[in-house]
């Protein structure tokens, strides 16, 4: 069960919420190392890392930038996703929180890499405390000479700016947050073409989770072979995951990839259920995956184990439910909140999800038939996978796969004339 | 966005092979062969797919799941299949959820029986609903605007609106509120939607959440019938589409097959709300003559009969003017009828060709050849005002890449966004030429449009744009015609001077005036005075107005919208009209009066209808050679080019004072007048003058100012806006009433004004 704070520097160290405390804790060593490099040579250690996209999909960051064209005559911008919404993920915070510098540093060696001049921070409109920490580190760095004119040496300037989001979930997928820091309405782009090719204001762009922009000054600094040595070939390095739900110690747990189970993380790290309690089910990587049951604790975290589990690493948030929760009723507070963040682009997530959660509703209200069910199984296939973005697909998967894995719970709820559980006090508003 | 312009691939649609364009939209090339893949939001004239509605999934052999149709493009061998199990049951889930909100109300919707989601879900949708759930409500309709009215229950969030106002007018008002199934249509500010170009959203709309309201609750599908016919509001001869029911208009919108060339499916508010002006209060019903009881009404027959028997008389001299909207087929028949009467002059009210030669001989192009200019200067004018729709062909020749400028004395709405603004000293066009030839340098595909009016009152100018364009290789021209009737009749041969003089001359017993009221235009007081000289004034007229009530005879014409016929667009292009409606029972078209007439004289013209004219008069007149009514089609064909003409002269601005600059906005018009629908966005006749010259002229302030030129002095209101120039007195024209035109000399040359503060008494009334 091996723990390795690589990206969570804050919790070996002090003082990091301070320029000078982030040197004494080897800040900046990552980037020295990469401005020592060509901006080639700094791609090609992002993709020998294996570093892997920490936002959820788990593209191959180093792939991923390595697609920006390098002749186009435009500027190439990097914008970090810190729009970090996933319901039960909260990894992001916490470096924004305590670790600023860090992501800094990180958006600046991938900014060398692909000769940005000017990123961006995207930061969740809710997160207006780590919006004032980020400002804070920013304008200190800007002070020492960290960012601006001469940020990468005499004559070379980068700087970041930050940008807050308003309350949209939407706004996490990439193509709808480059809209909305273009100042438009956020909702996805039909893609081809990518943000690589053309992204902010048409220009090659790369963008990537915070989580995955911190990772990258220890991979720098202590190169990119020390990096894919750690955890499994395919998915190296670290991984935190935000471990909620009914666990006694929730909170942020760093790993190391493939080396720790499901099981260790919620009974050993989160400290296990409440007495008397039995493990019922868990979404291991924020809401938007398919639902585990105890018969997967011993998965290995990583990405291709938890796939081969049927479900995604995604976000790492972790969500835990004991038997005291009701799927049937959780599956609906799952579905409101996708209804309520549907952009309203494509029809299918725009009128599914909202149809998606009238049903659940009318379910774990009583009026449910068992006829609904086929309904249900049958409307899924017509959502996912049928838009242009994932956030209908990450509105199926969790009721999708609950309905599969808990079939007898919706029968029973279907029969007994509503959930057993009350409905939690000023939870959900319909 | 590029043509592709490579040979064609072969694809594989449904099994078959065909033929189809690499990078053409999968939509667009299983349409070429007859395979509809059904669409929602695809609309390619609003710019890029978006792929929103998710209606065109198809199944594309080798690409992970279904692919939007509307964004894939076609690559060689690639295999299609658009009626699978898979693609239906798309198609099915795509059409039960946009009904999952949808409130089918069709019984009551102004879109019922003519409306897409209906057809797309007979034809491609689910047999029967399962849905149980509540639907999600709106208090409806709202208001948009006077015009448009918003049914936000029905609204399927296709975007198309939306785009509109972003991407085509650019007028960026329409936005969605909300999101996911709450997701509306709003203005950002809430205030109404208004513009020049709202009612496009109206037919862009796929369903039944954008109505007009001048046509809520008027008619069923069923009841109507629909006629492509071309607007007669300004030059630029947008394609329109008439729906009549008893006999009436009853709506005007965009053609549902546009005329690339000429408006793109897109036409003006103006266009399509004025129709109401046919059947307004003043629309002249049936013919009147004056004998020994007075002034009294009578059948056509009669009055025509009349009129018959007094060109019948020996020795009489007539002469013919001609006004607007007048039909090429009025012109030649005009022309006909005065050969039978000793060649009586026929003249036409509007702008003198002298001068403008040079400019009428350069190259001309079309309108959509605007799309892919690498550089337009529009010189003089105001087309945004004058000829709507040219804004948003000029909108899109800038998103294409094109630089666009615009040189001339006027602040007009393209200024800024779309075109650089290069304001000129009124009456000192000439000036600017340097700065036009500097913005064609270099340029391959430029084209210049120039204004007739500005450009008649500055020959020197005319002739110096001329032979900068002429020496511009690849450039070509593009005339901003002053009126509709302009480039027909010209095309004829019929001048803009003559029968003025002639009348003061004494020479004119009869004159037959075709659609023309002199006394309120340009040189009124002095045609008002000519014309009390003419014996026997014969109108034929399509409302009331000053000549109606002094002609011995009065005949009620047919307008634009219901009358066959052909007019000639600014760009030069051939367009028929089809009749929309069947008019006042006591009217008949102009140009059928004036056939009558040949019978009554005892010398019968041989046209039995306007197609009969158009081909007899494009056998005589150059300008037509080779065309035939039938070749126009639906589309229209461009006429030859004119051999042009000399140049001429500098002409002096007569009068003191501050030169005025004229414009004359469509939405100001006389039409507009008269039509109600168009209250809450018409353009009131007014004076502008920047603050400063208001100020040193001592009106600064006031509500009213005195004009006075040499030919008239009117009360008009003032207007102050910093963006005019101070060395310019701007005339916005438009109501008949205010007579303000009046303060123009009769050949609309150049002319100064001077601006007095008003009497108290004036005002104070």
């Amino acid at each position: 069960m091996p723990q390795l704070n690589s990206v969570y520097r804050h919790r070996e160290f002090q003082d990091l919420l301070t320029l000078s405390g982030y040197e004494r804790a080897g800040g900046w060593n990552g980037l020295k190392a990469t401005l020592e490099m060509s901006p080639d040579d700094a791609l090609y250690a992002f993709q020998r890392s294996g570093l892997r996209g920490r936002g959820g999909a788990g593209f191959p960051m180093g792939r991923k930038a390595s697609f920006l064209p390098k002749d186009s005559g435009r500027p190439t911008y990097v914008v970090c996703n810190a729009d970090e919404s996933e319901p039960g993920t909260f990894k992001d915070r916490e470096i924004l929180d305590k670790n600023p510098f860090q992501l800094i540093e990180g958006v600046a060696i991938a900014s060398y890499g692909v000769g940005c001049e000017r990123a961006y921070i995207y930061v969740r409109g809710e997160y207006g405390h780590q919006a004032e920490v980020l400002r804070r580190a920013i304008t200190e760095c800007r002070e020492a000479g960290r960012l601006g004119p001469d940020a990468f040496g005499p004559g070379a300037p980068f700087d970041i700016a930050l940008y807050r989001g308003a309350g949209a979930y939407i706004c996490g997928e990439e193509t709808a947050l480059l809209e909305s820091l273009e100042g438009k309405r956020g909702q996805p782009r039909l893609k081809p073409p990518f943000p690589a090719v053309a992204g902010l204001y048409g220009c090659p762009t790369l963008i990537n989770n915070v989580e995955t922009l911190a990772a990258l000054p220890p991979i720098m600094h202590r190169g990119a072979d020390w990096y894919a040595a750690i955890g499994p070939e395919k998915s190296p390095g670290t991984k935190i995951f935000s471990v909620s739900g009914h666990v006694l110690k929730p909170g942020n747990y760093e790993i190391v990839m493939g080396e720790t189970t499901l099981r260790e993380l919620i009974f050993d790290l989160a400290g296990g259920l409440r007495d008397g309690r039995e493990f019922k089910a868990c979404w291991p990587g924020g809401s938007s995956v398919p639902v585990l049951t105890a018969e997967h604790l011993d998965t290995p975290l990583d990405y291709e184990s938890l796939a081969g589990a049927g479900t995604f690493l995604g976000s790492g948030g972790c969500i835990v439910m004991d038997d005291s929760g009701c799927i049937v009723r959780a599956s609906w507070r799952l579905a409101h909140f996708y209804r309520h963040e549907s952009c309203g682009k494509c029809t299918p997530c725009r009128e599914g999800t909202g149809w998606l959660e009238k049903i659940l509703g009318r379910i774990v209200h009583g009026d449910g038939r068992l006829e609904d069910l086929a309904m249900l199984e049958s409307l899924f296939g017509r959502i996912s996978g049928r838009t242009l973005c994932a956030l209908a697909d990450g509105a199926v998967a969790p009721v999708q796969s609950a309905l599969e894995l808990f079939r007898d719970d919706f029968v029973q709820v279907i029969e007994q004339g509503g959930s057993p559980v009350p409905e939690p006090m000023g939870v959900i508003n319909v | 966005m590029s043509e592709p312009d490579e040979a064609p691939v072969i694809i594989t649609i449904n099994g078959q092979a065909v033929e189809a364009r690499k990078g053409a939209m999968l939509v667009d090339a299983a349409k070429a062969v007859g395979v509809e893949i059904p669409v929602f939001c695809y609309e390619p004239r609003l710019g890029k797919p978006i792929g929103a509605c998710r209606m065109c999934l198809v199944e594309v052999e080798g690409m992970r799941g279904l692919q939007t149709a509307c964004s894939t493009p076609v690559a060689r061998d690639m295999v299609v299949n658009t009626t699978s199990d898979q693609v239906k049951d798309a198609q099915n889930g795509v059409l039960e959820l946009l009904l999952a909100n949808h409130p089918l109300d069709c019984p009551v919707c102004d879109k019922g029986g003519e409306c897409p989601l209906q057809d797309r879900t007979f034809q491609f949708g689910p047999g029967e609903t399962r849905i149980l759930e509540p639907k999600n409500h709106f208090p409806k309709p709202l208001d948009l605007s006077p015009l448009v009215a918003l049914d936000r229950e029905r609204c399927i969030a296709c975007f198309r609106c939306v785009r509109f106002s972003e991407d085509v007018a650019e007028d960026g008002q329409l936005t969605f509120h909300e999101r996911g199934d709450s997701t509306e249509i709003a203005t950002f500010s809430g205030e109404p939607y208004e513009g020049r170009f709202t009612g496009n959203t109206i037919d862009l709309c796929p369903v039944g959440a954008l109505t007009s309201n001048p046509y809520r609750f008027v008619s069923r599908p069923w009841d109507i019938k629909n006629a492509p016919s071309i607007c007669a509001g300004c030059s630029v001869g947008c394609n329109l589409e008439i729906t009549e029911r008893d006999g009436e208009i009853k709506r005007v919108t965009g053609r549902p097959d546009p005329n690339m060339a000429v408006e793109e499916g897109w036409i003006c508010d103006r266009g399509r709300w004025a129709f109401p002006a046919l059947t307004a209060g003043d629309r002249l019903v049936m013919p009147e003559i004056v004998d020994q009881v007075g002034r009294r009404h009578v059948r056509i027959e009669r009055a025509v009969g009349d009129a018959g028997a007094i060109l019948r008389r020996s020795g009489i001299r007539v002469a013919f003017l001609l006004g607007t909207p007048v039909t090429v087929e009025d012109g030649f028949l005009a022309l006909e009828l005065s050969h039978l009467l000793d060649d009586a002059p026929v003249a036409r009210l509007g702008v003198s060709d002298d001068g403008l030669g040079p400019l009428r001989a350069l190259p001309g192009a079309q309108m959509h050849d605007m799309d892919g200019a690498d550089v337009i200067v529009m010189v003089g004018g105001d087309p945004s005002s004058q000829q709507p729709v040219t804004e948003l062909r000029l909108r899109k020749a800038r998103r294409n890449g094109a630089r666009v400028a615009m040189v001339g004395p006027r602040p007009t709405a393209l200024d800024g966004n779309t075109a650089e603004a290069l304001r000129t000293v009124p009456g000192r066009l000439g000036d600017a030429m340097d700065v036009v030839a500097e913005r064609l340098l270099g340029s391959s595909r430029a084209i210049v449009l120039w204004d007739e009016c500005d450009l008649a009152a500055e020959p020197v100018a005319a002739d110096a744009l001329a032979r900068l364009v002429a020496s511009t290789p690849g450039a070509r021209a593009i005339e901003l015609a002053a009126d509709v009737s302009g480039p027909g009749l010209r095309a004829l041969g019929i001048p803009a001077t003559g029968v003025l003089e002639q009348i003061e001359a004494g020479e004119v017993d009869v004159l037959i005036t075709v659609k023309a009221d002199p006394t309120t235009g340009p040189g009124g007081t002095r045609w008002a005075a000519a014309l009390n000289q003419v014996p026997t004034v014969i109108a034929l007229s399509t409302h009331r107005s000053p000549i109606v009530d002094l002609a011995a005879i009065a005949i009620p014409v047919l307008y634009g919208l219901e009358e066959a016929g052909t007019l000639v667009s600014m760009a030069g292009r051939a367009q028929r009209l089809r009749p929309g409606a069947i008019g006042p029972e006591g009217a008949a078209a102009a140009w059928e009066v004036l056939v009558g007439l040949s019978h009554r004289m005892g010398q019968p013209l041989p046209d039995r209808t306007a197609a009969q004219a158009f081909d007899r008069m494009a056998k005589r007149f150059p300008a037509f050679s080779g065309l035939t009514c039938t070749d126009l089609g639906l589309l229209g064909a461009p006429i030859a080019a004119g051999t042009g003409g000399p140049a001429a002269p500098a002409r002096r601005a007569e009068g003191e004072g501050l030169a005025l600059v004229v414009s004359t906005p469509v939405f100001g018009d006389a039409t507009a007048h008269r039509s109600d629908a168009l209250d809450c966005v018409r353009e009131e006749t007014h004076l502008g003058l920047c603050p400063a010259e208001a100020d040193r002229l001592g009106v600064s302030g006031s509500t009213h100012v005195r004009v006075t030129t040499p030919f008239a002095s009117v009360l008009l209101p003032l207007v102050e806006d910093h963006r005019l120039h101070e060395a310019g007195a701007y005339l916005v024209l438009g109501d008949p009433a205010s007579m303000a035109a009046t303060l123009l000399p009769a050949d609309r040359g150049p002319v100064c004004a001077v601006i007095s503060a008003p009497v108290a008494q004036e005002v104070g009334a």
